[in-house]
């Protein structure tokens, strides 16, 4: 087992930290305090292929591995999460599985554009009623034809407001009454497709979220992802994908939360010497840099199983789950360390601490991770 | 189609900087190795000229094995080939040491039209060897320039003099060594280092090159590290206190005592 990374690997986490100390770390704090996002930046990431990771190069893409990927996410999650996020939806949960399931038709029509930048893609699952609880959506689509016509709505969309192919999963009903989930792209420009306030949020301030209304959307056949009612197949095996990117943005924010606290505890002097002199503190420095190691190990692993093939969804749930629940207590122990310098929005450690509270319910809770693990081990995969 | 070369060399990550007391030289193991950050103005001037003119541009730099890697984010950043001058021989090579290894490996090449240099290290700091280069190949150095053109082989340019500009028009081939903040390098893409590992880079040795025997490194270099040590700059602080009248009476005595016949206080002005 090579726990090394590869040259290019290294090469990856190099050029992205680079890339996002310059370009996203003057803009990080403006995009959280103004809750907004700005089109340069959108440009500048297409620049380094950032929408099209790990799409093959004939649409544009950089058709990286798996652990590269993680590593491209977790480096500009350590500047800015809100951009990290609106990569790793873009990437993990619209790109892959259109690239996965997608017939050659819309591959052509939707992939040069999504690797690019150019489209901006996601999926869209959640509803008010349908969290947790998947299987309870409500959006409906009802045969007309060779089309579907589609009402309901969505809410919390990551990429909502600025996604303009944008995967949601949907029940539908054929001519013959044949009822099922399905799994669709909606293109913003669609008549009917109505784009919702941004929500006001407590972190991530720099991702847009908003709700969808979908008002009698002609949803034609060709825009049906896989088959008919592959629909809640494709949006699991997809999250599987997506946990590993939102578990290397939980990382990224850890990291970064951990290196001001080493560098602080180092400066502040108290009771003559520095803090991090004490074991109180000392110890607190030691706890992170374990946890967010074991972190990433994970991360890698379930990256490395997704490569080879291997089924990885018991890795992939573990990942996130854990991750994402390390970052919340690295931020927190963060927030400690800093005192009352912390609690001040001067300096960006209540920014992480905020930023890092959602990580653990978006693309299934901590608690349905759990439930999966679960699932896996009580099935005999240990 | 030009043939352009970028030389570069791989300097410890200032964050890092230990010192061997015995060879008096830096502790180059286990530390994060970069691009000099002046280099990255070279190689960028050379993506410039690909993209403009047409080129075929290498990267070259003579080191330690593990330059390999900085050639590589070379590769990664859009530069066609990699070489690599190395060998156990060229260790502890001085500035004319490094430029003789360097003629020996231009005069193997034959063919270049430009060749690119940064400023200075960031670990030695001398920014010697494009002068000695330039003298080495017999060929014309230019510096400091701030606009150039190439048109059948002859290159115009304008370079900075002082307060003054020089017009220079030279045929090919030609050294440049840019400014530091001269162009604003671009960034990788994930593309580009994806494709940096299917290129190729040569690796060159002593005996390749035909050195002749003098040029191995320690034993032979006119010059030789005899200490490396931190220089801790302390400014002497004073405070100036009283009214404003007070306080600007004191400065301009301060100035007159100290011979400071005007302050720049920012922009600078031609006057």
């Amino acid at each position: 087992m090579n726990f090394d990374l590869t040259d290019q690997q290294k090469l990856v986490r190099r050029s992205v930290r680079k890339f996002a100390e310059e370009v996203l770390a003057p803009v990080a704090p403006i995009f959280d305090r103004e809750a907004k996002y700005s089109h340069e930046i959108v440009e500048e990431l297409s620049k380094i292929n950032a929408w099209g990771i790990q799409l093959p190069e004939k649409y544009g893409g950089a058709n990286l591995d798996s652990i590269s990927y993680a590593i491209t996410i977790e480096e500009i999650s350590r500047i800015c999460a809100s951009t990290a996020l609106m990569l790793t939806v873009h990437n993990s949960v619209g790109a892959y599985p259109l690239y996965k399931w997608g017939t050659e038709e819309q591959k052509e029509k939707y992939l040069y554009d999504i690797a690019t930048g150019k489209k901006i893609s996601g999926f869209s699952w959640t509803e008010p009623n349908a969290g947790s609880d998947a299987q309870g959506i409500e959006c409906i689509m009802v045969q007309d034809g060779s089309d579907f016509v589609l009402n309901g709505s969505k809410i919390f969309v990551t990429n909502g407001a600025i996604g303009s192919a944008l995967l949601i999963g949907t029940r539908y009903k054929t001519k013959d009454g044949q009822k099922g989930i399905a799994t669709v792209i909606l293109d913003k420009d669609m008549e009917g497709y109505e784009i919702g306030q941004p929500e006001d949020k407590l972190g991530m301030r720099g991702n847009i979220t908003t709700s969808l209304y979908f008002h009698n959307i002609r949803v034609p056949g060709e825009n049906i992802l896989g088959k008919l009612d592959d629909g809640f197949r494709i949006a699991m095996q997809t999250l599987d994908a997506g946990r590993i990117g939102i578990a290397a943005q939980a990382l990224g924010i850890a990291q970064a939360a951990y290196e001001h606290s080493v560098e602080y505890s180092r400066g502040r002097i108290q009771f003559k010497r520095p803090i991090s002199q004490f074991q109180g503190i000392s110890f607190k420095l030691a706890e992170m840099a374990t946890k967010i190691d074991a972190a990433r190990l994970l991360v890698y692993r379930a990256s490395y199983l997704k490569d080879h093939g291997a089924r990885y969804s018991k890795e992939s749930a573990m990942c996130k789950y854990y991750a994402s629940e390390v970052a919340k207590e690295v931020t927190q122990e963060a927030l400690q360390i800093h005192g009352g310098y912390g609690y001040m929005k001067d300096l960006p450690l209540e920014r992480y601490y905020r930023d890092v509270a959602v990580t653990s319910i978006y693309e299934g809770t901590s608690e349905i991770m759990k439930l999966i693990i679960a699932q896996h081990i009580l099935r005999g995969n240990l | 189609m030009l043939k352009i070369f970028v030389l570069i060399k791989q300097v410890p990550s200032l964050h890092s900087l230990e010192i061997d007391k015995t060879t008096g030289t830096l502790i180059r193991d286990g530390i994060e190795n970069i691009i000099n950050p002046d280099d990255l103005y070279a190689l960028e001037l050379g993506l410039n000229l690909k993209d403009q003119y047409g080129a075929e541009v290498t990267a070259m730099t003579m080191g330690p094995p593990q330059a390999e890697f900085a050639l590589r984010e070379c590769l990664a950043m859009g530069i066609d080939h990699g070489i690599l001058i190395t060998d156990p021989m060229f260790a502890y090579s001085d500035t004319l040491q490094t430029t003789l290894v360097l003629k020996e490996a231009f005069d193997n090449i034959e063919e270049y039209d430009i060749i690119i240099t940064g400023s200075q290290t960031s670990d030695s700091s001398t920014g010697q060897v494009p002068y000695q280069l330039s003298e080495a190949l017999d060929i014309p150095l230019i510096t400091d320039i701030f606009t150039l053109e190439i048109n059948d082989r002859m290159i115009y340019s304008h370079r900075n003099f002082g307060h003054e500009s020089q017009h220079i028009e030279t045929a090919l081939p030609i050294l440049l060594r840019v400014t530091r903040h001269f162009n604003e390098p671009r960034h990788t893409s994930l593309l580009g280092i994806k494709n940096a590992f299917k290129k190729d880079i040569q690796i060159i040795d002593f005996n390749t090159l035909n050195c002749p025997e003098h040029l191995d490194g320690c034993n032979k270099s006119p010059t030789l590290v005899v200490k490396t040590e931190k220089i801790v700059l302390k400014r002497k602080n004073e405070v100036i206190d009283g009214t404003i009248r007070e306080k600007i009476q004191k400065l301009i005595n301060f100035m007159q005592e100290h011979g400071i016949e005007r302050i720049w206080t920012g922009e600078q002005k031609n006057e």
